[in-house]
């Protein structure tokens, strides 16, 4: 489950309404939706949360991805079901699953969409320093590469006798070592590979950068904001004035 | 004036007790030459092409006597970003010298940071990417690309900052011998239209001795000889150096060793046949 | 010995296509091609790091489909590029030691063992050092001593020229030989032409997956097409001996190797020069 959980956050380069949209206000939209879905313990005001990332998903055309994070959460919905449903109410279970839909969907949005290097130059138009925004989309851009070398160091030590699996925690412990070390050390020196082809470009230089790409809030951008804007406005109205709510909203079910 | 001048350096890596470089007094001028770097296995010829550029004394932490000069600037007195353009190096692996999400940007990085103008950077980039014939390439991400393209990326995101002296620490290493073969050929290319010198540590010496200008031998952390082409590969160091010597010098030296032959040993087949035509 | 019988199978994508292979005790077989034609594929086959999808292999006449990695590892033995992907334990002879655990040997016979080892491949003067300490050479021969402690029938390397100056390279051949000696069977992939044509008497091709071509080396490594499809290049000695033929030697398209180029132009210089003194 866990490798191909992950894969439903990788970035993948489309051209789709939210893939076009200013990454600034795909990290709004992720707020909102867990706000949002803070906001209730109610099963019926969630699912409609639930409901309005749909067509957003459609529009973005990540809909498989999308529902791959969903799939890969099916362990984590189980044990949530089992333990809510015995000790407060299966309605309530549903409702936390939902809850747990929600915010998991809104981030897998968020990481389908946006360029790594897009999300650094949004840090940085937030004021965050330059080098901790590029450390950011540094660490992404070498995620598949480490990923290829823990491979590379899994194989190479099998050819020697080496075996994944061993009995006994303090036996699986010690296990990783073989693979643990390799990779750290291996980490180190591209690190080290890295950095100085970065000074040999003149990383760090004292000259003012100039930003060759840049990310522009547009008016598509300004009417997605106003969107989620009024979006998150409504629910805070519905549960501040929640009594006033028609009867279906605080239906749960009998258990 | 020199380009890079050495002068009575040594350099030894922290927590090292021998010297990785004992004593050099290199000199490159600005000849625009293609020059050979080749030594025995050891990081002689990594550390002296680090110190090119400042990344050592400055990057790498070590002891160190002596001077280096990068036109007539002390690497100590002046930062590396200043140095870099002046002198740019292409390193061994191009995974670990590729950062961006696009060939695009991965070549407009080094200006970027440097604060040249947007303008500016656009039509350097077309520059470069066209000397390196990687236009078609400008939006693939790095991961798309074959190593050949990868390192021709790399040069080109070097070469857009406009050094005078392009370093490259063996280029081939990760490359079938095709493409090795094209890249050496591009090398060629940008040194006679850009007018620059180059420098490269190679071990592959059949496939580039047709190209050098100039070899530089090292042997135990010491510059043992740099000559022109033909005045190295005939003398007595090249001989004793334990290298992987090019097959048509191993058949030559054999003819020279039966003494039936007199002349200079060629350094490439055309070479090579026109000495044994016109005796 | 061991017999590859026909097998396609998907990666994600089709990575081996149609592989028919027949490997015998002894044989010293080079693979050859362009980076991502399959060789790493192939070879991780052959100790069930990758098990085909379609297809069986056999060896020794047993099929390999149920065996487990650990127990391949025992027979087949790859020795991969990177050496630091290896590397991990406190001491030299405990990385040693760590390669024999499968083995179950009680602790003096374990120990004999690795003293032998250190022995062969002279690396007792760094028995208790840490061999993340060690030069790049000397990690590369840790690298291939750990395996061969285990003497596996089948050794397979993946590029081990690489990076060697000729001393290395000749070590290197020394410890081929003495295994074929032992009946080992050798397989090596690699890009070094020159190595695989002066030493290597069986070449197989690989390209987009498939076999191409299974033969003799001098043969296999003389077609132009085969070359082409594969981005390598012709040796040099062929090279040499073609462009003479083309330049009026008689002949000369008939010569291969360095020796036999090295003949013929001791006869033609012989010849011209007894020629020459009796004008």
């Amino acid at each position: 489950m866990s490798l191909e959980f992950l894969n439903a956050f990788k970035f993948m380069r489309k051209d789709s309404f939210l893939h076009n949209l200013d990454p600034r206000a795909k990290l709004f939209l992720a707020i909102v939706y867990t706000v949002s879905a803070l906001l209730f313990n109610q099963i019926v005001p969630l699912f409609f949360i639930f409901l309005s990332l749909i067509p957003l998903v459609i529009i973005g055309k990540i809909f498989r991805q999308w529902v791959k994070s969903i799939r890969g959460l099916s362990f984590l919905v189980i044990f949530i079901l089992f333990l809510n449903t015995l000790f407060i109410s299966l309605s309530f279970a549903i409702a936390m699953i939902l809850r747990i839909f929600i915010m998991v969907s809104a981030f897998s949005i968020f990481f389908l969409t946006v360029d790594p290097n897009n999300l650094a130059l949004s840090l940085i138009s937030m004021k965050l320093p330059y080098e901790f925004a590029f450390s950011f989309s540094l660490a992404f851009r070498f995620v598949p590469t480490i990923a290829k070398e823990a491979q590379n160091i899994m194989d190479a030590q099998q050819s020697r006798g080496y075996e994944m699996q061993e009995k006994g925690i303090i036996n699986q412990i010690k296990n990783l070592f073989p693979l643990l070390i390799p990779l750290i050390i291996c980490s180190i020196k591209r690190a080290f590979n890295v950095a100085e082809a970065l000074e040999s470009r003149a990383f760090g230089s004292k000259k003012e950068r100039t930003y060759y790409y840049t990310i522009k809030y547009s008016l598509k951008d300004w009417i997605f904001t106003i969107y989620l804007i009024l979006f998150l406005t409504t629910f805070i109205v519905i549960k501040i004035q929640f009594n006033l709510m028609p009867e279906f909203f605080s239906w749960s079910l009998p258990v | 004036m020199d380009l890079i001048r050495f002068e009575k350096f040594f350099y030894r890596y922290k927590g090292n007790e021998e010297y990785a470089l004992n004593n050099i007094n290199l000199r490159i001028e600005k000849d625009n030459n293609f020059v050979l770097l080749c030594g025995e296995t050891g990081p002689g010829k990594t550390t002296l092409i680090r110190c090119m550029n400042g990344l050592i004394p400055q990057f790498y932490s070590g002891f160190y006597k002596g001077k280096v000069f990068i036109n007539e600037v002390n690497t100590v007195e002046t930062s590396i970003a200043n140095l870099s353009t002046e002198v740019g190096i292409v390193f061994q692996n191009p995974e670990n010298q590729l950062i961006a999400m696009n060939v695009e940007h991965e070549i407009a990085f080094g200006l970027e940071n440097l604060g040249v103008p947007r303008k500016k950077i656009a039509q350097k980039i077309e520059e470069s990417a066209s000397l390196t014939e990687i236009e078609h390439l400008l939006d693939k991400a790095p991961f798309e690309l074959s190593g050949g393209e990868q390192q021709r990326v790399a040069i080109a995101s070097i070469l857009v900052l406009e050094p005078k002296l392009l370093i490259l620490d063996e280029p081939t290493a990760l490359l079938d011998p095709q493409m090795a073969r094209k890249i050496i050929n591009l090398l060629k290319e940008i040194q006679l239209e850009r007018k620059i010198t180059i420098l490269i540590s190679e071990h592959r010496l059949d496939l580039l001795l047709p190209f050098a200008d100039q070899m530089i031998l090292m042997q135990n952390g010491k510059v043992i000889e740099h000559n022109t082409l033909e005045k190295t590969i005939n003398g007595d160091n090249f001989q004793k150096l334990n290298l992987n010597k090019p097959v048509i010098y191993s058949i030559f030296m054999k003819l020279r060793e039966e003494n039936l032959f007199e002349g200079q040993i060629p350094s490439s087949i055309p070479d090579a046949i026109n000495s044994l035509k016109n005796r | 010995m061991i017999k590859d019988v026909m097998y396609t199978y998907p990666n994600g994508t089709l990575a081996l296509k149609d592989i028919n292979l027949n490997l015998y005790g002894g044989e010293f077989i080079g693979i050859m091609g362009k980076n991502g034609a399959g060789k790493t594929t192939l070879i991780r086959t052959l100790n069930g790091l990758i098990r085909p999808t379609h297809g069986d292999i056999y060896i020794n006449d047993k099929n390999i489909s149920s065996t487990t990695i650990a127990t391949l590892s025992k027979k087949v033995g790859i020795i991969f590029q990177n050496a630091s992907h290896q590397l991990f334990a406190n001491t030299v002879e405990d990385e040693i030691k760590f390669s024999l655990k499968s083995f179950n040997l009680n602790k003096e016979e374990s120990q004999i063992r690795t003293n032998e080892i250190l022995h062969q491949f002279n690396l007792e003067k760094y028995r208790e050092r840490s061999p993340l300490n060690l030069s790049g050479g000397e990690s590369k021969k840790l690298a291939i001593a750990s395996i061969i402690c285990r003497d596996p029938d089948i050794l397979i390397f993946d590029e081990p020229t690489l990076g060697q100056d000729a001393k290395e390279i000749e070590s290197f051949l020394r410890l081929i030989e003495k295994e074929r000696e032992n009946g080992k069977t050798i397989i090596i992939i690699t890009h070094n032409i020159e190595f695989a044509f002066e030493f290597i008497p069986r070449t197989i091709l690989m390209a987009e997956g498939k076999i191409i071509a299974d033969g003799p080396t001098q043969k296999v490594l003389n077609c132009e097409e085969l070359i082409d499809k594969t981005s390598l290049i012709l040796p040099q000695s062929r090279q040499f001996s073609l462009a003479l033929h083309s330049k009026g030697f008689q002949n000369a398209d008939t010569l291969f190797s360095k020796a036999d180029v090295t003949k013929y132009l001791m006869q033609f210089l012989k010849n011209s020069s007894e020629r020459a003194q009796k004008r």
